[in-house]
């Protein structure tokens, strides 16, 4: 009888008794990681946040034409704001990565070894996304600009397809450092932009030839309206 | 060429200078394929020399951007001692740069700086500036604009001439009420493109570190006078009666040549924001010359492309103008763009708050100074069709009340500027008000 409910009861409780003093300390460790951790990325939050406001980010934000499509996304209070949550998105990132080694499993190890091995892929693929965003935003407002101080009446459009054509170039060459879809999406937009080259030439050449006599016409008529004009501006 | 080290002159023209010596007047005439013209320019400030300053050292320089039109054969053969004419080139386009690169970037204002460093060699009293695409010049220009400087012991002599009602439109709704209501002196044409100036008041502008900006091509004429003006020299303006010149600078495009003056304007009101913040109303300078009524050259306008302009830029460019205009201004602006045909108007108080917002975006870096301007350029051929409907039926003297009265605004409304040249932005102060 005592042999049973040694069996029964106090082997299986010493097993657990193991088992647990295996893991808790474990759990402990990536509790404390995520407590400590994260009380440390919000300290980070609010130290960025003072530096990039005090720094006048803001403003260089809204030169640089990013803060509007920081406002686009309707999530946050300014771009000193996105800032600080950006710091404290990607220390949030480490911590759960160092909680997970901290675990001592072999997947998550794995896991994390992964990761940590794909981050500067990461890194440099946001660095292309931002830079696209800000070189496009400016090559879109330049040819906005000279479009409509040329008097052309599809300004928006031009504008609209210079920011395009330079974000698709962005983003191919992100995901091509991701190593996403490499091939697939090359020649994917190696036959789009020839498509939209091609479609552009014939409906305008040939579909359009109207809209493209009228165009012409309309250009040097302007030139000549300009030539006769002897209005002096300074 | 070969460049002296020390200025921007040439060995061969050193040579040249050393041997003169020394000249009373330097008359400096600044071309870029102007053989049609500069002969004729050339024989009017010889035969002023000669008539007003007979015994007075003087030297003719025309400093040439590299024209290919046989300018400097124009010079040449125009009657007069070859002698005492001397010729000066400076590069307009890169490769020339190349080979005389201490002349700096193309432009009238390297030009000037070639004479002024002339002037500065051989120690003249007085310098003189004309363009070299003048039709209308006497031989009393020269008088006008050196005597004041060598009897009145004047540093800084700006034309005053008599113009179309269409003619100078920068000039009218930007350049001259700005520079009278920050700077406090009338003076009418700032960039009128002849000067006077004393040969202190030349060898001062050779310090400036800017003949490498935009001062260095059409900013030089506004730059010369409110350098004069907030730096406290003399100022005076000289009646030269109409100016008729070539009606186009070749090679000039409306957006780069607004740039370039409107660009400078707003540069020199942050350089002398201590001077104009401390500055209040406006006086008018001394008038040398006798008033005379002339004829002027009647001007083609194409109003309707202007409106169409000024329509499209609000249209394609409300996103632009939503980050630093305050949104009544904006709102104004959609508005006039509304009104039609013959009603088609923009306010004083309107273009005035306009100019002052554009001002200090350009001060706060708002947006890239380039754009900003370029983003300018549809509003004010806006401006500019509205004033021809307004003064379609009025005279020269009425003209004139209608840019006084718009002066006016400027002045009165300068809290509106000081408001917002000391005020961060519309959106960031919305982001702090968020934040």
């Amino acid at each position: 009888m005592p042999g049973l409910i040694e069996k029964a009861f106090i082997e299986p409780f010493d097993r657990l008794a193991q088992q647990l003093a295996l893991v808790v300390p474990a759990l402990i460790i990536v509790l404390v990681i995520l407590i400590v951790g994260g009380a440390v990325a919000y300290v980070a939050r609010r130290l960025t946040y003072r530096l990039l406001v005090t720094t006048h980010f803001d403003r260089l934000m809204i030169q640089t034409g990013v803060a509007s499509t920081i406002d686009r996304a309707r999530v946050f209070r300014s771009p000193s704001d996105f800032g600080a949550r950006l710091v404290q998105g990607v220390l949030w990132m480490f911590i759960i990565l160092l909680a997970l080694s901290a675990t001592n499993a072999q997947m998550t190890q794995d896991l994390v070894v992964r990761f940590v091995n794909y981050v500067p892929d990461i890194l440099t693929a946001t660095l292309v996304l931002l830079l696209g965003s800000v070189v496009s935003k400016f090559l879109a407002r330049s040819a906005l600009l000279a479009a409509v101080n040329a008097h052309w009446s599809g300004a928006r459009l031009i504008a609209g397809g210079v920011r395009l054509l330079v974000m698709s170039l962005a983003v191919v060459i992100a995901l091509e450092q991701l190593r996403i879809g490499r091939t697939a999406l090359l020649v994917s937009f190696g036959i789009l932009f020839g498509g939209v080259v091609l479609g552009g030439a014939i409906a305008f050449g040939f579909v359009a030839r109207d809209l493209a006599r009228d165009w012409v016409q309309s250009i040097l008529k302007s030139r000549a309206s300009e030539d006769e004009e002897v209005f002096r501006h300074l | 060429m070969k460049e002296n080290g020390q200025n921007n002159l040439s060995t061969e023209l050193l040579t040249r200078l050393n041997e003169i010596g020394e000249a009373e007047i330097v008359v400096g005439i600044p071309s870029y394929n102007n053989a049609r013209t500069i002969g004729h320019v050339v024989r009017a400030v010889n035969a002023g020399l000669a008539k007003y300053f007979p015994e007075r050292k003087s030297v003719i320089v025309n400093s040439d951007g590299g024209s290919n039109d046989n300018t400097r054969e124009a010079v040449l053969s125009a009657e007069l001692d070859a002698d005492s004419v001397l010729f000066v080139a400076h590069p307009v386009r890169l490769v020339s740069r190349i080979s005389t690169p201490y002349h700096g970037i193309p432009g009238k204002g390297s030009a000037f700086r070639t004479i002024f460093s002339v002037a500065k060699h051989l120690n003249a009293k007085a310098c003189v500036v004309v363009d070299s695409d003048l039709r209308s010049i006497t031989p009393q220009w020269v008088e006008l604009l050196a005597k004041p400087i060598l009897e009145r012991d004047l540093d800084f002599i700006a034309p005053y001439y008599l113009r179309h009602k269409y003619d100078g439109t920068i000039t009218n709704s930007i350049i001259y009420p700005i520079t009278r209501s920050l700077f406090g002196r009338r003076v009418r044409q700032p960039i009128g493109g002849e000067f006077g100036l004393s040969g202190r008041l030349a060898a001062h502008y050779l310090e400036k570190e800017v003949w490498g900006t935009d001062v260095a091509r059409f900013g030089i004429d506004i730059w010369m006078t409110v350098t004069a003006i907030a730096e406290g020299f003399k100022v005076a303006q000289a009646y030269l009666g109409a100016k008729l010149h070539d009606a186009k600078d070749p090679g000039s495009d409306l957006t780069s040549m607004f740039r370039q003056v409107v660009g400078s304007v707003f540069g020199l009101m942050e350089t002398y924001s201590s001077v104009w913040q401390s500055m209040n109303g406006s006086q008018p300078v001394p008038m040398f010359g006798f008033p005379f009524e002339v004829g002027v050259e009647p001007i083609s306008v194409n109003v309707d492309r202007m409106v169409k302009t000024y329509r499209q830029g609000i249209s394609d460019l409300r996103e632009i103008f939503q980050g630093f205009l305050s949104p009544q201004t904006f709102h104004d602006l959609t508005a006039c763009a509304e009104r039609s045909g013959e009603d088609f108007r923009v306010p004083d108080l309107l273009w005035v708050h306009m100019i002052y917002e554009f001002a200090a975006a350009y001060h706060h870096k708002l947006l890239d100074r380039d754009h900003l301007m370029q983003s300018l350029v549809p509003l004010y051929l806006g401006r500019t069709a509205s004033f021809v409907l307004e003064v379609k039926e009025s005279n020269a003297f009425e003209v004139e009340q209608r840019i006084e009265e718009l002066c006016s605004v400027f002045e009165a409304e300068r809290p509106y500027l000081d408001h917002h040249w000391s005020d961060t932005s519309r959106k960031e102060k919305n982001y702090a008000r968020a934040n």
